[in-house]
């Protein structure tokens, strides 16, 4: 269980985070939301100790800031956003660097038996083993992203923090990515936080939602209990209830007389 | 190809590359002589009767310590460039971007033109000098750089090297207008050369050389790791600004303590990484000995072509490491990437 009690950060004395306090256990997912600037990216950085930051921060009670940065590594994980590639490496040894804590102290860092199958479980479970010996340079964006999600498995976290991980993404590859994640922390137990600029995809992820506005808590908690119109609109300031109703509309046109017709019939 | 058979072509060349230039030159030495000099040499076996004192001499006070020197520095160069480039995530990254090259040659031109010698080191003031500027600048440039930007990041401290590397220049320029009479000597030692260097060169600089490399063997996984970004390897457990300042200091010591023996010899740094990765794939722990192999073949190869192709004048090695480096370069990387 991950529990961060107070917890605040500030940019050059300017206070961007303040008075975060929220409880996720194991086996669920937290989805961090809100708009532009109000502090999700800056949340996850302090949780994975990437920035310093204020209040506490503890795993199973223990607090981050006592632990050694390579202990916090093997608990939690950090997906990686798809950014320029400068040095190619192949699938495969893009995914066994997410061993690294585990090799670390053996003789010349080399990967242990243990080490190699349990990269290759990773490309097993993220569907990459036929293209392991590939160049990442030449995969696709969905390809990339499930190179590094293999990566962040490698690492065995119990807690898999992802900033926007479906940016460059198709539709299916978002809902691949979500549905992986939310099963991997149902069968595991373990825990992914995540921020998510979609509310569809962070509906589809989250046990518990937190809606950040200006640095602060607007509403933590299950989403059916604190999703309301009124916040959304507050909070983004825009009828966000329009916009999406508005969205499902369009499609009416291009549907007719189609699967998605009767879908859309069927969700109003 | 496999990997097993890409070393050991590798390594037949860096071979090939070292018979060639210790065998070439104003007298030819055919390899079966060279074999039977050094077997001579350092096994006391007999030697052939039709072997001459002279050529004894030539290969074994002459090119054997050249052509293992330009072994070493290119070697040096090549894996300095390699972990500078790694390092600052970019690819036209090097030693040089850090003012290595101009505060040794700031160094060295303090000790030309005064003249300036410490006993205990002899002739060997001018390269600890070099050296010893050659680290102070970059030194100076990466603190200067992580007090503006407590986070290191690349493009800060990329920019901050880049100034002060220019302004180091520009003392550089000032010291070669007003003292004259050094000019032709300065000159001389910014473009590089391996003449009239000896054993003793070697002796003070292998274990340097073998120190550095070996201390960045030990990061190699680290330096994989960094090439994903400074997050990503903060968030590996890796303290980023330790391992940076470690990295950029042995890379710095590589290319300072080469340049300071030989003079300023540019483009090996740059290029080697680049056509090793080509070849090799990414993974630190094959680019950086491979580059080190590369560079050395290479440097050797440059060295050759220096001394022999307006024999007896010398053309300044640095020029041909460009003049031969840029086209290869060319056609390695644009090559492999047309075919991709």
């Amino acid at each position: 269980m991950i529990n961060l009690k107070n917890v605040s950060a500030s940019y050059s004395g300017i206070n961007v985070l303040s008075g975060i306090s929220l409880s996720v256990k194991d086996g669920e997912n937290l989805c961090i939301v809100g708009p532009n600037g109000c502090g999700k990216t800056t949340l996850i950085k302090a949780i994975a100790g990437l920035i310093p930051s204020g209040g506490t921060i503890t795993i199973d009670g223990k607090n981050t800031c006592k632990m050694q940065r390579a202990e916090i590594g093997k608990q939690i994980a950090v997906m990686s956003q798809i950014s320029n590639i400068y040095f190619s490496y192949t699938v495969y040894e893009t995914v066994l660097l997410g061993r690294y804590l585990h090799m670390k102290d053996n003789t010349f860092k080399k990967p242990s038996k243990k080490d190699l199958e349990y990269t290759e479980s990773c490309l097993d479970a993220v569907g990459l083993s036929q293209l392991k010996n590939q160049q990442i340079s030449s995969l696709s964006g969905g390809q990339l992203q499930r190179v590094y999600l293999a990566r962040t498995l490698a690492q065995e976290p119990r807690i898999i923090l992802l900033d926007e991980p479906t940016n460059h993404l198709d539709l299916r590859h978002q809902a691949g990515l979500i549905d992986f994640l939310k099963q991997w922390s149902q069968d595991k137990k373990h825990t992914v936080i995540g921020v998510l600029h979609d509310l569809n995809l962070a509906m589809r992820l989250a046990d518990d939602i937190l809606v950040l506005d200006n640095g602060k808590i607007a509403a933590y908690g299950k989403a059916t209990k604190v999703i309301s119109t009124d916040l959304l609109n507050k909070v983004y300031e825009m009828d966000v209830v329009e916009f999406m109703t508005d969205s499902l509309k369009r499609w009416e046109g291009f549907a007719d007389n189609h699967y998605y017709a009767n879908k859309l019939r069927i969700i109003k | 190809m496999k990997i097993k058979i890409k070393i050991i072509i590798s390594l037949l060349i860096c071979f090939a590359a070292i018979i060639l230039g210790i065998g070439l030159g104003s007298i030819y030495i055919s390899p079966a002589d060279i074999f039977s000099i050094l077997a001579y040499k350092l096994f006391s076996a007999p030697k052939s009767a039709n072997i001459s004192e002279n050529y004894i001499a030539i290969v074994w006070n002459l090119r054997l310590p050249r052509t293992l020197l330009a072994f070493i520095v290119g070697g040096a160069l090549a894996v300095s460039g390699t972990v500078m480039q790694s390092v600052l995530r970019n690819p036209l990254a090097s030693s040089y971007t850090l003012g290595v090259s101009s505060g040794a040659s700031v160094g060295a031109a303090f000790v030309i033109v005064t003249g300036f010698s410490i006993p205990i080191l002899g002739i060997f003031t001018l390269p600890f000098v070099g050296l010893l500027a050659g680290l102070l600048t970059v030194y100076v440039a990466v603190k200067f750089a992580a007090r503006m930007d407590t986070k290191m990041e690349n493009n800060t401290i990329i920019l901050v090297g880049m100034v002060f590397s220019l302004f180091i220049n520009a003392i550089l320029t000032l010291i070669m207008s007003i003292s004259k009479e050094h000019l032709a000597q300065l000159t001389f030692w910014q473009l590089g050369s391996f003449s009239l260097k000896e054993w003793t060169d070697i002796a003070v600089l292998f274990p340097i050389v073998l120190v550095g490399i070996t201390l960045i063997m030990r990061y190699t996984k680290e330096m994989d790791i960094l090439t994903f970004g400074e997050e990503q390897a903060f968030s590996m457990g890796i303290d980023v600004s330790k391992l940076k300042w470690l990295l950029l200091g042995l890379a710095a010591a590589l290319t300072g303590s080469a340049i300071s023996f030989v003079g300023v010899i540019g483009f090996i740094d740059l290029i080697a990484p680049h056509v090793v990765r080509r070849i090799f794939g990414s993974a630190h722990s094959i680019v950086i000995p491979m580059s080190m192999l590369f560079g050395g073949a290479f440097m050797v190869i440059c060295d050759l072509i220096a001394r022999t192709i307006i024999s007896p004048s010398e053309l300044p090695v640095g020029a041909i490491t460009a003049l031969v480096g840029a086209p290869f370069f060319a056609y390695i990387y644009f090559s492999k990437r047309k075919v991709q």
